[in-house]
């Protein structure tokens, strides 16, 4: 007799919850998507934009010659002070709310491609150039991806302050050789960039999400 | 005098000292010292500019002056240069000088002084050695105190293969310091405690990106700093400098402009050329880097003097060309390239050339291609040409062109201007090359002709005319048109001689005819074959020269005599060529291939001359032939390889080898000993005739083995070395026994014969008869003594109470001969026993019987003594056997009886067994026997087969019961 009520009850469950499903926000496709798929969009953007700048980083880096081809190079970031930092202390980075996390990720990209367009005035192969071209477009791309999730969570993009316009304009002291070595942070910050944006992104991405297990425990405290 | 003399030397040395002593007072008074210097640094060109002045010059005029610099390095006494610069200078005017250092000036203070002297003539009180202006420091780069790693010449542009000298100012740093160049470790040597210097010789081009040279400290294992080295490519004089016009409007100038120097960085872009022409003054800047135009002005200018100079930042380089415009003209390329009147060998070429002006003429170049090949002609025109193209081949495609150049000044070509264009068709030029072959015995002839040459043919051969003309009789022509690209026909003609004339025809006519006559007699008479040695290159032939008229010869031969087709192929030879070779690409090695030389008569009859046979290469032959063994004696084998044609080897066969193993050592006469390719020896015999396909061996060893091969040989080698036949020969007795056994069975027979004809005589002799108891003495003797009812039993009289049918199947066969004790069991028990009962239903007592048992060759059985057996059902219980079976000799004879009889009976088979009871002896245990009631009693002996009353103990048989059982007879009566 218990065995029979349970079964009913069960089935009572299902069919409220198939009755509740189109009233669910996250499975209801007609509704406004929200900023999931711009976040997943822009961490795909961000994994694609990893692969590609791998590629271009072992065609410029072998351009620079050695020392800086070769693999266990690690220079003092002797000019590269003014490259925005990608590295940060785990616990800061877990504090980060989303408004910061995306506006820092859009402060560094927005520096980044200023100093890679740089790096393409000096490239004088036409292979090199079209690579680091190809490159910039793409980074414009996730930047404008950035925006995009920043401008639905209803964020403001950061206004550069005047005057703090990054140049790459390097003075009469810096050497060529300095200035090889600012290439390859460059190169390196924006990879590292480009890893914790993949992180930043798929924190968001997971928080975003509607929290589908909580709607089924929900509909089930209302079937029974 | 001496007075005088003394006050002159006194005079003039007063003299030369008061003139000394003015001089110091000058130096005193009027110092030349330079002053003001002033050290100024360029370090990308590690250039010292310094400048000056003499503030203390008399007079305002300009002076003649040396200057003598000294420089020193780290500190002052360290002098690295010294050197005098002389120039003129006017007081107080400033002087300029350079020097450019080695070493880069960041890497050591640099002290400079100078002292003048006055180089005039017109002033030589003046000529003394200023003292020196005080030392002046110059530092670039102060280190001191600093905790970075400095390396100098910060990117530094050289050129390729240059030497350089780079240096490191460690400042602070106490660790050891490593320099690479591209990741290779260079060594130099150190200056102060700070400072190291390398000096790089002989620098390579690397990358455009520049060289890369850094310094790691050694314990930190970091790189520390570093410099790139931009080294260039040393600029190259422009080489193949030319100019020209083709419109007398602009001057294309060209030239090879060698390696590009630019670099990366901005550090040096490419070479820039700018032309300069030093009549008219004019520059012009180059924008491409291996040609630039000129635009002619119209000031009629005829001579130019160009000066190409190329730049970078380390090199200038220049060339220089001088000309007359008119000489350089290059005249633009012909157009409206036209033909007009194109005929089968001949065509109007025109075309039109760009005007230069009324003074001036070009030449120009007809070429004209065609077949593979290439005729030139020259043609002188001003403004439209024209050439006539003749001599020209039917049905050809030619391409002709025209190039033209200036006439008055050569200079150069211009691009060729041309067109294609193809002569119509004509009729053939000349006759096919026709041949025929004839069947011998009949008249058919089938032509063959070879294709025109399309040199010859004129066009596209459309068909083949064949005419035929009966020369023995009058009649009408026959003819027959045979489409090409056929190359033979037919003929079936009658015994008469006729003419045939073969055209050849195209769309624009026929050829002329070939002719040639079939005669009514053939007169190929036999003609030996010649053998001829071929080579790679053909087979070379010759024949004798016949008197009398020849038209010519003709070859004709196979290039595939195995292909039913053949490829039948001719050449035919001049009335004064007696020899020829004949090549062919079909011919291969190890085929034999016939000609047939023939004489052409003036009347176009061919009369077979010659026959010739021979191969290009002979090859070893392939097979062994097929040899069939007969007349295979005691002695004597023969062999025969009939079917082996000589024909088809490929070589000639010139004989055969008969290899004979045996295991006799000497080998027969005509044998020869031989050693085989295994090392094994044989007897060899040797056959020289090609068509003898027998031989016989003799004087063999009968009964022995022996082994053969036959191989063909020919000039050069023989067949594969193949398997040997065996054979044996057989034994010599047979045959004796033959001669011997046939005489002896027919006097058998004849024997046998001659006892059949005297059979009675035998009989008597040899086996009277029986006398018969009726009529025998003693009969009436007993008749009439004893009991006269008394007869004689007839053995018809026996009525059969049972057939004994001995029934033995397989598996009781197999089991008793695996195991005795299985006899004792009933299923086992095959025996069948037929029971021929009497008549009467209701007969029970005892009756005669027939017993076909017969146990008088088997002792046990016989034990019994006793014929009679008692049908026992299988399934009969134990005590039933216990009856049965209570002697134990009875048992035992059974048994040894069963294991008889199934031994000897074969399984399955149902056997009635007929004895004649000749003889039963009676065993000991006669007695024992008897004390068993159901034991029949012994039977007595008797000669023949006697009938016995039914047995008393035996159960009479159940329709179920199993006829295959012991039976035991009842007790027979016996009668004498």
């Amino acid at each position: 007799m218990d065995m029979s009520w349970d079964s009913w009850g069960m089935l009572a469950c299902l069919c409220t919850v198939l009755w509740h499903l189109p009233a669910v926000p996250a499975l209801n496709r007609t509704g406004d998507p929200g900023p999931g798929p711009s976040i997943q969009k822009t961490y795909d953007l961000t994994r694609y934009l990893e692969h590609q700048l791998r590629s271009l980083a072992g065609t410029y880096l072998n351009y620079l010659g050695p020392p800086f081809n070769e693999p266990d190079f690690n220079p003092p970031r002797l000019g590269a002070d003014t490259l925005p930092r990608a590295t940060v202390n785990l616990e800061v980075w877990r504090s980060l709310n989303d408004k910061l996390r995306l506006t820092q990720n859009y402060e560094a990209y927005s520096h980044l491609l200023c100093y890679l367009r740089g790096l393409n005035r000096q490239a004088a192969t036409a292979e090199l150039r079209h690579s680091l071209a190809h490159f910039c477009t793409s980074l414009q791309g996730l930047l404008g991806s950035i925006a995009g999730v920043m401008a639905t969570l209803g964020y403001p993009l950061p206004q550069p302050l005047p005057g703090t316009e990054p140049t790459w304009t390097p003075g009469p002291a810096h050497s060529d050789f300095l200035q090889k070595m600012d290439d390859f942070w460059l190169l390196k910050e924006l990879q590292t960039w480009l890893w914790r944006s993949a992180k930043d992104f798929n924190r968001l991405k997971k928080k975003m999400q509607p929290p589908a297990a909580a709607v089924t425990l929900h509909l089930e405290a209302h079937g029974f | 005098m001496a007075l005088f003399a003394v006050f002159q030397t006194t005079f003039l040395l007063t003299l030369l000292s008061l003139r000394t002593h003015q001089s110091e007072v000058l130096a005193e008074h009027l110092p030349l010292t330079p002053e003001a210097l002033k050290v100024s640094v360029n370090s990308a060109q590690q250039c010292l500019h310094l400048q000056w002045t003499v503030h203390n010059l008399p007079y305002n005029q300009e002076f003649k002056m040396i200057f003598q610099i000294q420089i020193s390095r780290t500190e002052t006494s360290n002098v690295i240069w010294m050197g005098n610069y002389s120039t003129t200078m006017k007081r107080n005017e400033t002087v300029h000088w350079s020097w450019e250092s080695e070493l880069p000036l960041e890497c050591a203070a640099h002290f400079v002084r100078i002292r003048s002297v006055v180089d005039d003539a017109r002033f030589p009180e003046w000529n003394f050695w200023s003292s020196w202006s005080s030392w002046q420091e110059v530092n670039v780069q102060d280190s001191t105190g600093q905790d970075t790693l400095f390396v100098f010449p910060k990117d530094k542009l050289v050129e390729e293969g240059s030497n350089i000298t780079i240096c490191y100012i460690s400042g602070n740093i106490q660790n050891d310091i490593s320099c690479y160049l591209e990741g290779e470790q260079i060594h130099g040597e150190q200056l102060d405690p700070h400072v190291s210097t390398f000096k790089l010789e002989n620098v390579p081009f690397i990358r455009k990106g520049g060289t890369n040279i850094y310094c790691e400290e050694k314990q930190r294992k970091a790189i520390s700093n570093g410099t790139v080295l931009f080294v260039s490519k040393v600029l190259e004089e422009p080489k193949d400098f030319s100019c020209e016009t083709r419109d007398f409007k602009t001057l294309i100038c060209t030239w090879d402009p060698g390696a590009n120097t630019a670099l990366d960085w901005s550090k040096q872009p490419s070479q820039s050329y700018t032309l300069f022409e030093s009549y008219s003054g004019k520059k012009k800047h180059c924008e491409e880097k291996n040609r630039c135009n000129w635009q002619i002005t119209q000031d009629s200018q005829e001579i130019y003097n160009f000066t190409l100079i190329t730049e970078n930042y380390l090199r200038k380089r220049s060339v220089n060309l001088l000309f007359n415009l008119t000489h350089r003209v290059h005249p633009m390329s012909p157009f409206s390239v036209q033909f007009e009147n194109i005929s089968a060998t001949s065509a109007v070429m025109t075309w039109k050339v760009h005007s230069l002006g009324d003074y001036f003429t070009l030449l120009c170049q007809v070429e004209l291609h065609g077949e593979g090949k290439m005729i030139q002609h020259n043609v002188s025109v001003k403004a439209n040409g024209k050439y006539l193209l003749n001599e020209l081949e039917p049905n050809t495609e030619y391409v002709a062109q025209v190039h033209c150049a200036d006439d008055n000044h050569f200079w150069k070509w211009s691009e060729w201007s041309g067109r294609d264009f193809t002569t119509p068709e004509a009729a053939p030029s000349e006759a096919p090359d026709v041949w025929r072959t004839m069947k011998s015995g009949s008249h058919n002839v089938t032509l063959f002709w070879k294709p025109l040459s399309k040199f010859h043919a004129n066009g596209k051969i459309l068909f083949y005319n064949v005419a035929v003309e009966n020369l023995d009789k009058p009649s009408r022509l026959e003819h027959r048109s045979i489409p090409a690209p056929a190359n033979s026909t037919e003929l079936t003609l009658d015994g008469c001689s006729y003419q045939i004339r073969v055209t050849a025809s195209n769309s624009a006519g026929a050829s002329p005819a070939a002719v040639i006559v079939v005669s009514a007699a053939p007169g190929n008479k036999e003609i030996e074959e010649e053998i001829i040695e071929g080579t790679e290159d053909g087979f070379s032939m010759s024949w004798k020269p016949q008197s009398g008229d020849v038209m010519g010869y003709v070859v004709e031969w196979c290039d595939r005599p195995q292909d039913p087709l053949c490829d039948f192929q001719w050449k035919k030879l001049g009335p004064n060529t007696t020899s020829t070779v004949i090549s062919s690409d079909a011919f291969r090695p190890g085929v034999q291939y016939n000609f047939r030389i023939y004489e052409l008569s003036t009347k176009r009859i061919a009369h077979l001359l010659e026959r010739k046979t021979g191969y290009t290469r002979e090859l070893a032959p392939s097979d062994n032939p097929h040899v069939v063994t007969n007349n295979l004696t005691s002695h004597s084998f023969t062999l025969s390889w009939k079917n082996y044609s000589t024909k088809s080897q490929p070589a000639f066969i010139r004989g055969y080898h008969v290899y004979l193993k045996s295991k006799e050592e000497q080998c027969q006469p005509g044998a020869e000993k031989a050693v085989l390719p295994d090392d094994t020896v044989c007897c060899q015999y040797k056959i020289d005739n090609p068509e003898q396909k027998t031989f016989t061996v003799e004087n063999l060893k009968p009964e022995s083995f022996y082994e053969f091969l036959v191989t063909p040989h020919t000039s050069f080698s023989e067949g594969p070395s193949g398997t040997f036949t065996k054979v044996r020969t057989p034994d010599e007795y047979p045959y004796m026994l033959v001669h011997v056994i046939v005489p002896v069975v027919i006097c058998v027979v004849l024997l046998v014969c001659g006892c059949l004809l005297k059979s009675q005589w035998m009989k008597d002799k040899c086996y009277p008869d029986i006398p018969d108891p009726y009529k025998s003495s003693v009969l009436s003797l007993i008749k009439s003594k004893e009991n006269p009812h008394r007869t004689i039993m007839s053995i018809s009289d026996c009525i059969p109470d049972a057939i004994e049918v001995v029934n033995k199947q397989e598996g009781s066969k197999i089991q008793s001969l695996g195991t005795r004790k299985s006899l004792t069991e009933p299923e086992l028990t095959k025996l069948s026993y037929l029971y021929l009962l009497p008549t009467e239903k209701n007969y029970s007592g005892p009756g005669p019987c027939i017993c076909f048992e017969n146990y008088t060759y088997n002792q046990a059985a016989s034990d019994c003594a006793s014929c009679g057996h008692a049908p026992v059902s299988p399934e009969a219980p134990p005590s039933q056997w216990g009856l049965l079976t209570s002697s134990e000799n009875l048992l035992k004879a059974l048994e040894k009886n069963y294991m008889n009889s199934l031994g000897e009976i074969p399984a399955g088979e149902t056997t009635l067994n007929y004895v004649s009871q000749l003889a039963s002896p009676m065993s000991g245990d006669k007695d024992s026997l008897s004390t068993n009631a159901l034991v029949p009693p012994p039977c007595s002996e008797y000669k023949m087969q006697m009938a016995v009353p039914l047995c008393l103990a035996s159960p009479p048989p159940t329709e179920n019961s199993d006829l295959s059982s012991i039976t035991l007879l009842g007790p027979s009566e016996h009668y004498r």
